[in-house]
């Protein structure tokens, strides 16, 4: 799809294309005023990629993943609001993407997530929530879409370490897409998550780890083939072990507890699987948690970071939570902070004064989830 | 026998004077063992014993349809960790399809009322039954029948709600004569070693909300598949003879066809999802890599093959809710039937479709409105809302 002149102009104007991406940018975070999906999301996006230093030289040549937020139920609405507006990231934040990431250069562009429902193919899992996938498939000539919640389009899992020995695990075995790539995209949605506080670029790695392993039902002796279930069992109360053909978590005497687990599970799979750039769509949301209630939002932002853990904690503030709280504070009642171990796992700064803002400050960006 | 509306007279009753309770219903039949110990004036009398089913209807047993609840020790959650539905949608079609023209007579009885449904929800069989084409013999359970009798508020109101649910339908006899809007066609004998296979198909191709008519072998030669996009054809072999040469010509023509291994001998063009394609004229014929024996497995295959992109309806907050859409002979009108299985109101449902319908009537069993479209992405919505066992939604183009 071609691009319109204001696209291409709001590109170039703010080197978004051009320029490489500067090593000191890594706490750098972009924030960007987006009241509405549509075109005007891709000059916003630009501006901000921009902002990061560029992104000709992190995806130029390259196999870029982009990691979606595209959770189970697939066939649930939040009232009458179509799950890309409240829970999962819209398609035309994706597109806006792929539009950058082709522009500048890079050679494949693959869509991935993990359906905890079934096998599908993602472009059919597009289909059930509503949207037509050929309208993101058509936009750049390499574009391709997975459902990495088994082997895919793949022969053999990919064992994925965690350095240093890991938190919970000492490594994964995920789709091979997570593996064959040479750029990871975490593009999330801003939500709040019961059982890790957060719902953000981190929280959404979790989803790399594939249903046939780490779900309910995987199998036993070896992934089951078929993938169904959350992934409950073994990551949240850890009851029970991945299959004995992957890693087993390095101490089953842990806390079994979600709140404990589950934050250091994000950590370990973000060291095993780094991200090169975090994306949150803000444009819509939707506050609170199932458990709590939820109600459809409108923040008007987009969020972009070359770091997760940065990313995450201008969010978090943006949000109206404290990046810099621990345990029993918001937003993490119940659970242990994610941004807390990355930063302490060295994955990245959490605190604001150690994490440069361009674009939109964030008090004028500040939608208080609470 | 078309015409009749069967009631389960309970034992119970032993005087005449709860035949009140059927005035201002379409009731107009008695069913049972043994006819009531007085007359009954015009009410016609059906005797349903078990290996002697009445000339000229269809018997079935049927099963109660419900999400089971949790507390029953029994299997509450079907392959997909969804929850488990127990529903007549495939009974009532297989029915319809093996006695074509016949009336089909659904007589299973309530659960028992201790751990049974509430007395409103008795309103969705008659629906569920009504809406597929078949009857419900309306039974009673002991709870009903004692509240009925004690004149509560409770079993009074319930008992309205079911006969408000008869008088829906009876008000609609267009219906009857109208075709189900369906891109897939499922071919079987539904006899001998395939019957369970393909029972199951359409047992549980209304859990993944996808739309198929039936269709005997004998029956495809006269056929016609022009609004199918594809055709299953369920049986331990390949067709034969006319059925062979009526089903290559409509994958030859454009469509799909799902046939066991075979039916061609050349190899194949490519390979999807583990079945072979051939190519036929301007369509394909798909041969699975093994012969099927999981029919929930059968199902999501011919759901992909098939692709969700030609879903008739999408449904959205609806994971116990069973749609059926009919369209009248011009196509310019159509009916979604929503058979809700859950208990309690449904979370607010929209309905999807790729048709540009421009108004929709929605009625429940409380109240009706209309309904103008929202643009969606692969087409028009329309925002249901929450009901409760049933709702009619009638679209125009």
């Amino acid at each position: 799809m071609p691009w319109s002149r204001r696209e291409w102009l709001a590109a170039a104007a703010a080197g978004a294309l051009t320029r490489k991406a500067r090593a000191a940018s890594a706490a750098t975070v972009a924030v960007g005023r987006c009241s509405s999906y549509g075109p005007a999301v891709v000059p916003v996006m630009a501006t901000m990629f921009g902002q990061l230093g560029g992104i000709a030289g992190l995806v130029s040549g390259k196999t870029v993943a982009i990691k979606i937020n595209m959770s189970s139920p697939l066939r649930e609405r939040t009232g009458f609001r179509p799950a890309w507006f409240t829970r999962w990231t819209h398609p035309d934040v994706i597109g806006a993407a792929i539009r950058l990431f082709h522009k500048a250069g890079a050679r494949r562009i693959r869509i991935l997530e993990s359906s905890t429902e079934d096998a599908h193919p993602l472009e059919e899992n597009f289909l059930i929530g509503g949207c037509d996938p050929n309208a993101l498939l058509k936009l750049a000539p390499s574009v391709e879409m997975e459902n990495t919640s088994g082997l895919g389009s793949g022969h053999d899992y990919s064992r994925l370490e965690v350095p240093g020995g890991g938190l919970i695990y000492p490594g994964f075995d995920v789709n091979h897409s997570y593996a064959k790539c040479d750029v990871m995209v975490s593009m999330a949605k801003l939500l709040e998550s019961p059982a890790a506080g957060l719902s953000l670029s981190m929280e959404n790695m979790l989803g790399i780890a594939p249903v046939t392993i780490y779900g309910d039902a995987a199998g036993y002796e070896s992934p089951s083939d078929e993938p169904y279930g959350e992934r409950t069992a073994i990551f949240a109360t850890g009851k029970r072990q991945p299959p004995h053909t992957s890693p087993a978590e390095k101490n089953p005497d842990s806390p079994r507890e979600p709140g404990y687990r589950l934050p250091r599970i994000v950590v370990d799979i973000l060291k095993a699987r780094p991200v090169h750039l975090a994306i949150i769509d803000g444009v819509e949301s939707q506050t609170g948690t199932r458990e709590r209630g939820v109600r459809p939002v409108k923040p008007g932002v987009l969020i972009a970071g070359l770091n997760p853990v940065a990313t995450d904690a201008v969010a978090a503030a943006i949000m109206g939570f404290d990046p810099m709280a621990a345990r029993g504070k918001p937003p993490f009642e119940n659970c242990d902070s994610t941004l807390q171990l990355a930063e302490e796992a060295g994955l990245g700064p959490r605190d604001p004064g150690k994490i440069k803002v361009l674009g939109l400050p964030v008090a004028k960006a500040r939608f208080p989830f609470r | 026998m078309t015409g009749l509306i069967p009631f389960r007279w309970p034992a119970e009753w032993k005087d005449p004077s709860k035949l009140a309770l059927l005035r201002g219903t379409p009731i107009n039949c008695l069913a049972g063992q043994a006819p009531p110990p007085f007359p009954t004036g015009d009410l016609k009398f059906i005797r349903l014993e078990k290996d002697s089913p009445p000339d000229g209807i269809a018997v079935r047993a049927g099963v109660w349809p419900w999400v089971l609840p949790p507390e029953r020790d029994v299997a509450e959650a079907g392959p997909t960790g969804a929850p488990w539905v127990d529903s007549n949608v495939g009974t009532i079609h297989m029915a319809r399809t093996l006695a074509p023209g016949k009336p089909v007579w659904l007589t299973y009885a309530p659960p028992a009322a201790k751990q049974g449904p509430p007395l409103s929800s008795f309103a969705r069989p008659v629906a569920e039954a009504a809406a597929h084409g078949a009857r419900w013999v309306i039974t009673l359970n002991e709870r009903f029948v004692a509240g009925l009798d004690a004149g509560s508020g409770e079993a009074l109101q319930a008992w309205k709600r079911l006969a408000a649910a008869l008088n829906f339908f009876e008000r609609r006899p267009e219906w009857r004569n109208w075709e189900p809007v369906a891109a897939l066609a499922v071919v079987s004998t539904f006899e001998g070693e395939t019957e369970l296979l393909s029972y199951e198909f359409l047992n549980m191709a209304p859990r993944r909300q996808l739309a198929f008519r039936a269709v005997l072998p004998k029956g495809v030669p006269h056929t016609s598949f022009d609004k199918q996009k594809a055709i299953v054809y369920i049986e331990p072999g390949p067709p034969e003879g006319e059925v062979r040469k009526r089903l290559v010509a409509f994958a030859e023509a454009g469509g799909l066809l799902i046939s066991p291994r075979g039916i061609v001998t050349t190899p194949p063009d490519q390979t999807r999802m583990q079945y072979q394609f051939h190519r036929a004229g301007k369509g394909w014929i798909a041969v699975p890599p093994d012969a099927w024996y999981d029919p929930y497995l059968m199902v999501r295959q011919v759901h992909l093959l098939l692709g969700h992109r030609l879903d008739v309806v999408r449904v959205w907050n609806g994971s116990d809710v069973g749609s059926y859409c009919l369209a009248s002979p011009k196509g310019d009108r159509a009916v979604v039937h929503l058979i809700q299985y859950g208990a309690g109101p449904t979370l607010p449902v929209t309905l999807g479709f790729d048709t540009p319908y421009r108004v929709a009537r929605v009625t429940t069993l409380e109240s009706e409105r209309i309904l103008k479209p929202s643009r969606g992405e692969l087409g028009v919505e329309f925002a249901v809302g929450e009901f409760s066992d049933y709702a009619a939604v009638e679209l125009e183009v």
